[in-house]
């Protein structure tokens, strides 16, 4: 395979959860499977991932306090777990956003300077 | 609540919720597995096609929820008990390679939690206090004399005076023995403490019943005739009764009144000898009968002297301000206290009484840990051999298990899980056997009825030792083949199967059995310098004959006689008992050979003589005999007579002098007709009258010290505790009731103790005893320590012969011989041997040298090295032949079938 271009992007340590909590915060209760279709969605199919990596990261917001799911029933009334946002998860988000934000910003100017 | 909190929380839930959470996930993944597989169904997929996509755009469903399993749940305790399952498992499946090992441990640990509860029993123990180490027991040195924890009453009344700004409390105790005699009962003899009104104040004891000394209290002689009973005493002589408080007894014939009770968990300061009275300092005056004149002076030192470091004040502080008194007490009182030193030390060291850090009961301790630490890195080798054994046998379980996806760190975990499983195992039953053992300690007879105290019981400190000890075993153990387990090379293993695991290891598990050698060896050499002491000092010449001769002591103040009364008392019983059939001579003396009692000695001034300079008249030992003394018991006089009933107080003061002591005072010139003064008596010049042949009193190896007696007659003020001695024709044994019958038709209510034959006697801490005790003590360690290391060198032969097998069957089929096989097997065997033989000889030379001072023979007796080497040597050898003789009987078409 000569692929080296095409390879998908690494998700970074941590950055899943944040999208993840961003996702929710957007598009409101969702269940693993739209998480994951939308999360390819938005990345142009470049973050493709095994699907089912999202768990650890759903399983650990739930554990923070972050998320909380509740069974219940998709449009072609399938059942499924919905994860929503807490208030608490809500507020996290804002700080992780902002913490991301002066991350990124940082290692842009670091990688701006190399060059 | 913080989110690592909840998060803790929610995986604690997990833990036990585990199951339920569990298959809720595995719902969730289902349902999102139905949703894609919906999606690639609308994509046109055919339905098989669909179901495939789905499970690979999904992963691993297994694997997904194993992850989130290790999440939810915390997953060190989960893992633990499932590794602590499959270790008991594992266990159950062999059990006599279980047994073994927990045997083995069992052992180590046991040997190691003996000797620790004795250690901590005399040293490490509470003592129930406040604040411990914030207490010193003073110490007093003058040049040339070793340190003593001993104190006059004024040097004690200028410690406390003279340092108030370093320590907040000085405090003295006094021991005694007297009868105490409850409305007119016979006297029980108890061991009383004499004690300063601060006492228990300054140690922070409260009384369980009733109340402790004032500080007013103990300081003017014979004004407080009040008492206080230990827990232990009350209990046993009182029966526990709670309106003890108030009665009225008879201490030494002094009316006495109890006023407290001491609570149970304090059992004074030298945890040795358990006080069972304790009473005001200044009483000790007239129980004991002591005049006016000797409470005061200076150089008469009986008490100890405690101090409590003061708030904010340092040891370091507490030692500049003694030094700088004792420069006071040098020139204030330059006859008694000449060239003083003062110094706090650490509780521990008056425990037993010895504050010469050189000899102290904490080195021996120290060397004793040393050699039970040796004991279970022994069985921990073992152990580890037969671990080693068991990994490469289950190495392909542990490869297999690799290759599916178990990570290494879980392997090895494992691994140690069931070894330090072993090693709890191996652990509890050290503990029972250290119970056992520290029981048996305890039961040592030791000759004497003081009320010796050993509390070697099972506190918090011999329980965390002993779990520690295992602990450190279990990890010790597992370690070595764990990480063989963890280096292993999974490739080659699966490859090639278990025939090729044989080569790695064996360098190590030989050098194991070296170590393992060579420690026997020096246990073995150790118990081997212990028992050719005991066996040489039992054999050694005393200077007297202790065969038929019978002790007992008596000591009528205790039914209230003063000093003339008792006196005459001796007399006339000596009368009575020459006068029984079966006694040969019959004598009193102040202390008996290696006898625990009344060792006294006193500062010997000589005329003409000239002290070396700087130092200090010496302190001589003494004691106070009847006539027919030197008869009784076969000293020979070499000079002179001895002494007679005309020698009392109204003729001239006499003495007669030990050999040594004629040697060292007169060296060129005859001893008979020369006079010296001894310090307690200064006006009466003694003059020597007779030389006797040196006898050992005190020290039963080493040189002997000079040594002098002094007739009853003259001396029987403040002497009325006087052991009796008895030649007998025949068995002593078999007189004692017909002598015991004597004394109570005189004296009715008189108490008799340390009725024994001298033989007997010299069994106690000052004489045999300790060494013979010591000897079996470290028999029992040597002894361990072979079977130990002879099973080492067996088990890695035979683990080597085993492997061998197909080579062995190679090479006689290619011709060899038996005997060139049993040479095989040997030439391994004997390396491993010789090596350890020659390490374990450099430590034992190494560890005799440290001994030394406590063995009565050479540190580098030949004879105990050539034999115990010998021994060793042979038992290893004969350890090898049964790997070897399977060797032999390899049939070689047998095993290359098996290849």
């Amino acid at each position: 395979m000569s692929s080296k271009e095409r390879e998908p992007a690494q998700i970074l340590q941590g950055t899943l959860d944040l999208i993840v909590m961003r996702t929710l915060e957007t598009m409101g209760p969702q269940h693993a499977y739209q998480i994951a279709t939308r999360l390819e969605q938005v990345s142009d199919q470049l973050l493709s991932l095994n699907q089912g990596t999202l768990y650890p990261a759903l399983v650990r917001l739930e554990q923070y306090g972050w998320i909380a799911g509740a069974w219940g029933r998709t449009e072609n009334n399938r059942e499924a777990k919905f994860y929503e946002l807490t208030r608490a998860g809500r507020k996290a988000l804002a700080k992780e956003t902002e913490r991301w934000r002066t991350m990124a910003a940082l290692v842009e100017r670091f990688l701006a300077e190399e060059a | 609540m913080a989110a690592w909190a909840r998060r803790l929380w929610a995986r604690l839930r997990g833990l036990f919720g585990g199951g339920r959470s569990d298959a809720e996930r595995a719902r969730e993944i289902a349902s999102h597995l139905a949703l894609l597989e919906e999606e690639f169904r609308a994509k046109g997929l055919s339905e098989e096609e669909a179901h495939r996509q789905a499970r690979l755009k999904l992963g691993n469903a297994t694997v997904i929820r194993e992850e989130v399993r290790q999440m939810s749940g915390v997953p060190f305790m989960e893992n633990l008990w499932r590794d602590v399952a499959y270790a008991l498992r594992q266990i159950r499946k062999s059990p006599a390679f279980a047994a073994t090992a927990i045997v083995t441990l069992a052992l180590g640990v046991g040997v190691n939690t003996a000797v620790f509860s004795v250690v901590n029993g005399l040293l490490l123990s509470s003592l129930h206090i406040r604040q411990e180490s914030r207490v010193v027991t003073v110490g007093f040195k003058q040049k040339g004399t070793s340190w003593i924890s001993n104190f006059s009453f004024a040097e004690f009344r200028d410690l406390r005076d003279q340092t108030k700004d370093v320590f907040s409390d000085v405090f003295a105790e006094q021991y005694g023995l007297d009868g105490l005699s409850v409305q007119g009962s016979q006297p029980e003899r108890v061991f009383t403490g004499y004690v300063s009104g601060n006492y228990f104040e300054a140690l922070g004891v409260r009384p369980l019943l009733g109340r402790f000394f004032l500080p007013s209290e103990g300081k003017t002689p014979g004004a407080d005739p009040v008492m206080v009973l230990s827990y232990a005493y009350w209990k046993r002589y009182f029966g526990g009764d709670p309106n003890v408080i108030g009665r009225h007894v008879s201490l030494d014939g002094h009316p006495m009144t109890i006023i407290g009770v001491a609570p149970r968990s304090y059992k004074g300061v030298v945890t040795l000898l358990a006080v069972q009275a304790y009473l005001p300092l200044a009483m000790v005056v007239p129980v004991e009968n002591i005049p006016q004149d000797i409470w005061n002076k200076r150089a008469n030192r009986n008490m100890y002297v405690y101090a409590r470091l003061a708030p904010g004040a340092s040891a370091q502080k507490a030692d500049a301000a003694l030094a700088v008194l004792a420069h006071r007490f040098a020139s204030e009182h330059p006859k008694s206290e000449k060239d003083a030193e003062l110094r706090g030390f650490p509780l521990y060291l008056a425990r037993t009484g010895n504050l010469d850090a050189r000899n102290s009961i904490a080195v021996v301790s120290a060397f004793f840990l040393g050699l039970t630490g040796l004991v279970l890195l022994l069985a921990c080798v073992n152990v580890a051999n037969l671990l080693m054994v068991r990994a490469t046998v289950r190495q392909r379980e542990m490869v297999i298990r690799s290759a599916l996806g178990a990570q290494r760190s879980r392997l090895v975990r494992q691994m140690l899980t069931e070894s330090i499983l072993l090693a709890l195992f191996g652990g509890v039953g050290g503990i029972g056997l250290g119970m056992l053992g520290s029981t048996m300690l305890r039961s040592v007879n030791l000759q004497t009825d003081l009320p010796l105290y050993f509390d070697f019981g099972f506190d918090w400190h011999v329980f965390l030792f002993s779990v520690g000890t295992a602990l450190l075993a279990g990890a010790l153990v597992g370690l070595l083949p764990a990480m063989r387990v963890a280096r292993a090379n999974l490739n080659v293993i699966l490859r090639e199967g278990s025939r090729t695991v044989v080569s790695g290891g064996g360098r190590f598990r030989d050098a194991l059995v070296v170590v393992q050698v060579g420690s026997a060896l020096v246990l073995l050499i150790v118990a081997g310098l212990f028992c050719r002491s005991l066996v040489k000092l039992e054999h050694v010449n005393l200077g007297f004959n202790p065969s038929h001769v019978l002790a007992m002591t008596t000591d009528p103040s205790e039914i209230g006689y003063n000093d003339a009364q008792s006196g005459d008392f001796y007399q006339s019983l000596l009368t009575r008992l020459r006068a029984l059939p079966g006694v040969e001579s019959a004598t009193t003396s102040g202390s008996i050979p290696m006898g625990v009692i009344d060792n006294t000695s006193d500062s010997v001034t000589v005329s003409g003589y000239q002290l070396p300079p700087g130092q200090v008249a010496p302190q001589i030992p003494y004691t106070v005999i009847s006539t027919g003394y030197f008869r009784t018991m076969q000293i020979p006089l070499i000079e002179g007579r001895s002494f007679r009933n005309s020698d009392d107080d109204k003729s001239p003061y006499v003495a007669i002098v030990s050999e040594a002591m004629a040697k060292k005072f007169w060296p060129h010139e005859d001893a008979i007709g020369r006079t010296f003064t001894a310090g307690r008596d200064a006006a009466h010049p003694l003059q020597v009258v007779g030389v006797a042949r040196d006898a050992r009193y005190q020290d039963i190896d080493g040189p002997i010290a000079p040594y002098f007696y002094l007739p009853y007659l003259q001396h029987y003020q403040q002497n009325s505790l006087e052991s009796l001695e008895l030649r007998t024709a025949g068995d002593p044994d078999a007189v004692i009731p017909e002598i015991e019958g004597a004394i109570h038709r005189m004296a009715p209510a008189l108490p008799i103790f340390e009725v024994k034959t001298m033989h007997q006697a010299l069994y106690t801490p000052n004489g045999l005893l300790l060494y013979q005790v010591v000897a079996v003590m470290t028999g029992i360690m040597g002894i361990l320590g072979l079977a130990l290391a002879v099973i080492g060198v067996y088990g890695v032969l035979s683990y080597v012969v085993s492997r061998r097998v197909g080579e062995i069957g190679v090479r006689m089929a290619l011709g060899a011989q038996r005997a060139d096989i049993l040479r095989m097997v040997y030439r391994q065997g004997l390396w491993i041997v010789g090596i350890g033989l020659v390490l374990g000889l450099g430590a034992s030379l190494a560890v005799g040298h440290l001994l030394r001072s406590m063995i009565a023979v050479s540190a580098t007796d030949p004879l105990t090295y050539i034999a115990v080497s010998a021994i060793l040597m042979a038992i290893a050898l004969l350890a090898c032949y049964v790997p070897a003789r399977r060797a032999m009987r390899v049939d070689p078409m047998q095993a290359l079938r098996v290849e």
